[in-house]
């Protein structure tokens, strides 16, 4: 809850995660930076691709190691975790840090019973009995709002709903009190009102636990319900980050125009199409030079000299407000002023 | 190709076709060590004498082996076990050869270490009396003959053997003597067997002798005794079926155990005296059948020579694959000689009616290039007649001059098919559809044609082959056949498969052959009291049937063994194609 | 459970039903005739009459199928043999002896030779297998990778006989193979065995090493298994009771198969080696056209599939809840 504190709790500095494959190195992550302070939670968006989830899975040094290479620093709580031997990154998993997967289906063992799995995390990190940790795996599904945990703590996976088993999830990260919580699209697959119920339900945690959340969604509407900041990735990198508000009110990079331009609103007009950004994701593999969004940005003709192609834009952090776009401020005012026009028509 | 009973049927499924080479008494030679090919053997079978013994021949014990000592374990590396020990049920020589150490019979064979072969009395005191010119056959039992419970074996014990060959379970055995005791070709019609209290009419006993009364003369009767169909069964100890697992013994050796398929372990026989045996000395204290033994994996494991292997025989003869290898890495330990089957080709009389076609056919006939597929001198040497070296009066006659022109001589059938006016005549040639006979096929299509034929082959499904040409209606012109008599004289050479009343379906006179002469000459034969007269009698016929172009001759089949390095006077047993428990000794 | 059992078992039974018809209708459709077997050289009409009638194929075929599957039940009463108990398979004219007995007595070297080699093969199969799943692309995958590929495409009649010329033949390594049973000298049972035992694992070891690299590499891919690491448990724990966890059913499904057929017999290998199990019995009775032992080795047989099956459909239960026995 000290988010005055001189050290941000986490501080990710110029991350480069790169994969070798068949084909040749993959630049999963290229470049990226952030901190995140205590108790706050970031949100980072992005289309699939884009590294966030590979972000996250390199904080808790899930990646493969024979297969990857990781630069540039991660500190949590002043500890280094690049480069950190795999007993110490055991300890913090599920204990200082944990996660929630997206597909809980698929991210809970089918062949042990939800009781068991959350337990033997407790259990790992602070040596309880498989009794306590029975009796903690029940109070945990109590507190995501299980009915019934006594009982339920021994059904498996496939015996819980979809909104239940998410719950069940969240139990199992939390049970250590985490002190960072990533989640990684933890409510994609649900439905609106489950989708809100678990929102809440970690709000209400982070609340109690002063947890700091890192929170990957391709949703802008999830982020405007949690976050603190957001952070857009694309291609590997950062192209805009500031505090949540203002990133939504006055979006600077062309690339999250394009992602507010294709989320739908429950309060916009229902018959107005969206208008999904134009052309895919790039390839990690041999990314687009310059800029790496040019190829699909409607304004890279507005800079001067083809620079969107040759010259990379350098992302500019100011008291937490950046973005990395050639386009001038004006122009910039000028095209959003153009683009809300068109969307309020 | 080897004809022991289930190897048999493996190449043709069927068991009791009989064209095959079924089951053997019959005399020959025993050329031990190696064989130097065909060349010379016809004039080397000629020399091996097959007599009738007196009763001085018959007393026991056998003349020992020179440098053999008693005791010591032998293995046999078998691949199958032996389908019947009851002596009722053997028919077949795979079994004779283990039979002869555990029954003995009213008369069997002392083979010489020339090979030659001696019928004498085995149980009996001589060879038996014969009267009214064969018809009545009376024997007399030696003293101190016992079964292996040390009871007298009795002339009622004998009686009941005979007897035992009319029960309804006793169907695989040989049937000559029943049908000559009942004068019936349905013998069981006339008696069903003892089990039922009634004995045969025909069989009187008194005191130690045994009387016989046929219906018909039988100058050779007692070499058909011989045959272990004919062996005594104890009346007290008869088990029916069961008596087929464990048979009760007269001879040196007893079942001590015996797992069908798997193994069977004979002991001595402590009740058994050899001063009553003229044939067998006995000398090892057991032996070992191991079953289900690849006559493969057997050949390796003899090559190798450790351990027990050293200690073992092969029981089926070397397969054609390790013959090289067995010959030039122990060619001491291998052991060959003829067996007692005669190859040949039916020519099927009822449609090849011309005698020069016939001809034509049987100087076009390339033996030598069929003998090449189907293993070389080791087959067998080239025969000239049907009737083996190994049957008493045996005489090369080469009417046909196959021994001067194995090869055949396509050139001079073209000139007596021409001089017939019959180019051109279609040959039906029916084989057992196999990747050997499938090339044989085309050696012979290649002489055939060369020689003015025109050629048709017609493969046959290989388990039904012997139905098929066993009809006599069949349409094919030229088949193949195996034969091998009963004991060694012409008798069951000529009556099965010559004479003309066995021209039937399933019959085994395969060329159909129906000729006056010739059944008259079978008939003097048969009936020729004088046998050294009757043996020249046969070898007429020999004669006169290959003359009659009914078959063309193939090969006197020949069997090679192995042995291991601890045995001492491993032989063939010129009766049953095999080596001779009785006569092996284990090395110190 | 029950109802899963019950369900299943009268399955296996119509099943064996199904096969033991369909063996006898194709066993008469092949034109031999048993009896001619047993009739010797000079073989009559009459006696091939009497023979038939004592075999009891002088009946039509259905009563023939039925007097058989009756004497499963009930028993049966051959004439002058005498009775063959419940539950009777019938009777070999060709071995004389009863085919259940023949079986029984078979069995064991079958299921000794089987139980013996997967053993080995399971250990080293699923061993190496790990081995190569955990060191994925490198050396030591791929040279484990390319010996079972090459071990899985030799033949058991390749391998046998040259196992046998090297270690029993030349070096006298090992024993001659040959069965003794286990109850009678366990020594004996052992060496005896240990040849055929290697041979037939070497080859079944590398379908067992491709099958649980590849069930591992599959399942350390998962979902589940990543969450296990996230939540801090050590690689040996997420290797052994989280991706090995998965990787069980398929191999329990593959290994209940194979043993059933291994059950039944392998009959090269018992070939090769020498060995009286179920498989030299059946080749034995079809060459000599012994049906009774056939419909008894192929029921036997077809039981041990069936049986294999439900075992693993039950084990699979065990092991994957998700799996619910109906």
């Amino acid at each position: 809850m000290t988010s005055t504190d001189q050290q941000p709790f986490l501080s990710v500095k110029d991350l480069k995660v790169h994969f070798s494959t068949e084909d040749g190195i993959v630049k999963a992550v290229d470049g990226l930076s952030f901190d995140l302070a205590r108790g706050k939670t970031l949100g980072i968006v992005g289309e699939s691709g884009s590294g966030k989830s590979v972000t996250n899975l390199t904080i808790l040094g899930l990646h493969n190691p024979d297969s990857t290479e990781v630069e540039g620093s991660i500190t949590l709580d002043g500890q280094e975790l690049n480069g950190a031997s795999e007993s110490t990154l055991e300890k913090l998993r599920g204990n200082k840090m944990a996660m929630i997967f997206q597909d809980a289906l698929a991210s809970l063992s089918p062949y042990h019973t939800i009781g068991r799995q959350i337990g033997e995390t407790y259990r790992k990190h602070t040596g309880a009995s498989k009794q306590e940790a029975r009796v903690r795996a029940i109070e945990m599904l109590r507190r995501v709002g299980i009915p019934q945990p006594d009982r339920r703590v021994d059904d498996y996976p496939h015996q819980f709903s979809g909104g239940m088993r998410q719950r069940a999830m969240i139990a199992m990260a939390l049970v250590c009190d985490p002190e960072l919580l990533i989640a990684d699209e933890p409510t994609t697959a649900l439905d609106v009102t489950v989708q809100a119920q678990i929102m809440d339900l970690l709000k209400d945690l982070q609340q109690e636990f002063g947890t700091s959340i890192i929170f990957i969604t391709h949703d802008l509407g999830v982020i405007a319900d949690i976050a603190d900041d957001v952070l857009v990735m694309y291609g590997g990198r950062c192209v805009e980050r500031g505090p949540k508000e203002e990133v939504l009110r006055t979006p600077q990079h062309p690339y999250t125009w394009g992602l507010l331009g294709s989320m739908p609103t429950l309060d916009g007009p229902v018959d107005v199409p969206l208008t999904p950004i134009p052309g895919s994701p790039p390839s990690l593999l041999n990314p687009p030079s310059g800029c790496r969004f040019h190829p699909r940005c409607a304004f890279a003709n507005k800079v001067d000299g083809n620079r969107c192609a040759t010259e990379s834009p350098v992302l500019e952090i100011v008291d937490g407000r950046g973005n990395a776009c050639h386009l001038t401020d004006e122009q910039r005012r000028e095209f959003l002023a153009d683009l809300a026009a068109s969307k309020a028509n | 190709m080897s004809f022991s009973r289930r190897n048999f049927l493996i190449a043709t499924g069927v068991a009791a076709a009989s064209s095959t080479v079924l089951s053997a008494c019959s005399s020959g030679s025993s050329n031990s060590g190696n064989s130097n090919g065909g060349k010379h053997d016809a004039a080397k079978a000629n020399t091996i004498t097959i007599k009738v013994g007196t009763a001085e021949d018959s007393k026991g014990p056998a003349p020992e082996v020179s440098g053999a000592k008693k005791g010591g374990k032998v293995y046999l590396l078998n691949d199958d076990d032996f389908s019947h020990l009851d002596p009722q049920r053997i028919y077949y020589a795979w079994n004779s050869l283990v039979e002869v150490v555990l029954a003995r019979t009213l008369t069997g064979y002392k083979i010489g270490d020339d090979g030659s072969m001696t019928l004498v009395g085995d149980l009996a005191v001589d060879t038996g009396v014969m009267k009214d010119e064969g018809k009545t056959w009376t024997f007399t039992l030696k003293d101190g003959i016992k079964w292996e419970d040390g009871s007298d074996i009795t002339v009622d014990d004998v009686r009941h053997g005979m007897e035992r060959g009319f029960a309804d379970f006793t169907t695989e055995g040989a049937t000559y003597a029943q049908v000559w005791l009942t004068g019936s070709e349905e013998p069981r019609k006339s008696y069903s067997g003892p089990y039922k209290g009634k004995h045969l009419k025909s069989i009187e006993t008194s005191g130690k002798s045994i009387t016989f009364h046929l219906a018909e003369a039988r100058p050779d009767f007692n070499y058909v005794l011989a045959m272990h169909s004919y062996a005594p069964v104890p009346v007290k100890h008869d088990t029916k079926q069961a008596y087929d697992k464990k048979p009760f013994s007269s001879g040196p050796y007893k079942v001590k155990s015996h797992t069908t398929d798997k193994s069977m372990v004979l002991v001595r026989n402590e009740h058994w005296d050899p001063n009553t045996d003229p044939i067998r000395n006995a000398y090892p204290d057991e032996f070992d059948f191991t079953f289900g033994i690849e006559a493969e994996t057997a050949i390796d494991r003899l090559i190798a020579d450790t351990g027990n292997d050293q200690y073992a025989v092969s029981w089926r003869t070397i397969p054609q694959s390790k013959i090289q290898q067995a010959t030039t890495k122990a060619k001491d330990r291998t052991f060959t000689a003829l067996g007692s089957g005669t190859s040949v080709y039916w020519i099927n009389q009822t449609r090849v009616t011309d005698m020069s076609v016939r001809e034509a056919i049987i100087r076009a006939w390339p033996t030598a290039g069929i003998r090449r597929l189907q293993g070389g001198e080791n087959r067998g040497d080239y025969a000239t007649g049907f009737m083996s070296p190994l049957v008493a009066g045996y005489k090369s006659q080469d009417v046909w001059g196959k021994l001067k022109k194995p090869e055949g001589d396509p050139a001079k059938a073209k000139e007596v098919l021409k001089k017939a006016g019959k180019l051109g005549t279609k040959v039906v040639y029916a084989y057992q559809n196999d990747p050997v006979n499938a090339k044989v096929k085309v050696v012979i299509e290649n002489a055939l044609t060369k020689a003015g034929f025109e050629f048709v082959g017609k493969p046959l499904d290989s388990t039904t082959f012997y139905d098929q040409i066993g009809m006599v209606d069949n349409p094919y012109d030229v088949y193949w056949g195996g034969w091998s008599a009963d004991w060694p004289t012409g008798y069951s050479d000529f009556m099965p498969c010559f004479h003309s009343s066995k021209v039937v379906d399933q019959g085994n006179n395969y060329s159909h052959l129906k000729n006056k002469d010739v059944d008259a000459a079978i008939k003097a034969a048969t009936e020729e009291v004088d046998q050294t007269k009757a043996n020249d009698m046969w070898a007429a016929i020999d004669k006169q049937v290959t003359e009659l172009g009914a078959f063309i001759p193939d090969v006197y089949m020949r069997r090679i063994y192995m042995h291991g390095s601890k045995l001492g006077n491993v032989k063939m047993d010129p009766n049953f194609d095999g080596c001779m428990l009785y006569k092996m000794y284990v090395k110190a | 459970m029950l109802r899963f059992l019950v369900r299943r078992l009268l399955g296996a039974a119509v099943t064996l039903l199904i096969i033991s018809a369909i063996t006898f209708m194709l066993f008469y459709a092949v034109p031999r005739d048993p009896a001619r077997m047993a009739c010797g050289k000079v073989c009559t009409p009459d006696t091939l009459e009497l023979i038939r009638h004592n075999m009891g194929i002088d009946d039509p075929l259905p009563q023939q199928y039925w007097n058989w599957l009756s004497g499963i039940f009930v028993g049966r009463d051959y004439t002058g043999i005498g009775n063959c108990n419940a539950p009777c398979l019938g009777y070999s004219f060709v071995n004389h002896e009863s085919v259940l007995g023949t079986v029984k007595d078979r069995f064991p070297t079958t299921a000794s030779l089987a139980l013996g080699s997967s053993v080995v093969f399971l250990i080293f199969g699923i061993g190496t297998g790990m081995l190569a799943a955990v060191k994925q692309g490198k050396a030591l995958d791929k040279i484990a990778s390319s010996a079972s590929l090459v071990a899985s495409s030799m033949q058991i009649y390749f391998v046998g006989p040259v196992a046998l010329y090297l270690l029993v033949y030349q070096t006298h390594l090992l024993d001659q193979p040959a069965y003794t049973p286990f109850t009678e000298n366990p020594a004996a049972w052992f060496t005896g065995l240990l040849v055929p035992w290697l041979v037939l694992a070497l080859i079944w070891t590398a379908n067992y090493t491709r099958m649980t690299r590849s069930q591992m590499v599959e399942t350390l891919s998962e979902d589940y298994v990543r969450t296990a690491r996230a939540k801090g448990l050590s690689q040996r724990t997420v290797f052994f009771r989280f991706a090995w966890r998965g990787a069980m059913g398929p191999l329990v499904t593959i290994f209940g198969i194979d043993m059933g057929v291994l059950l039944g017999g392998a009959m090269i290998t018992e070939k090769t080696f020498s060995l009286q199990g179920l498989g030299m019995l059946a080749v034995k009775s079809v060459i000599n056209n012994d049906l009774p032992m056939l419909l008894g080795v192929m029921i036997v047989t077809a039981a041990f599939v069936v049986l294999a099956n439900i075992v693993v459909d039950a084990v699979y239960a065990m092991i994957d809840p998700r799996i619910r026995l109906a």
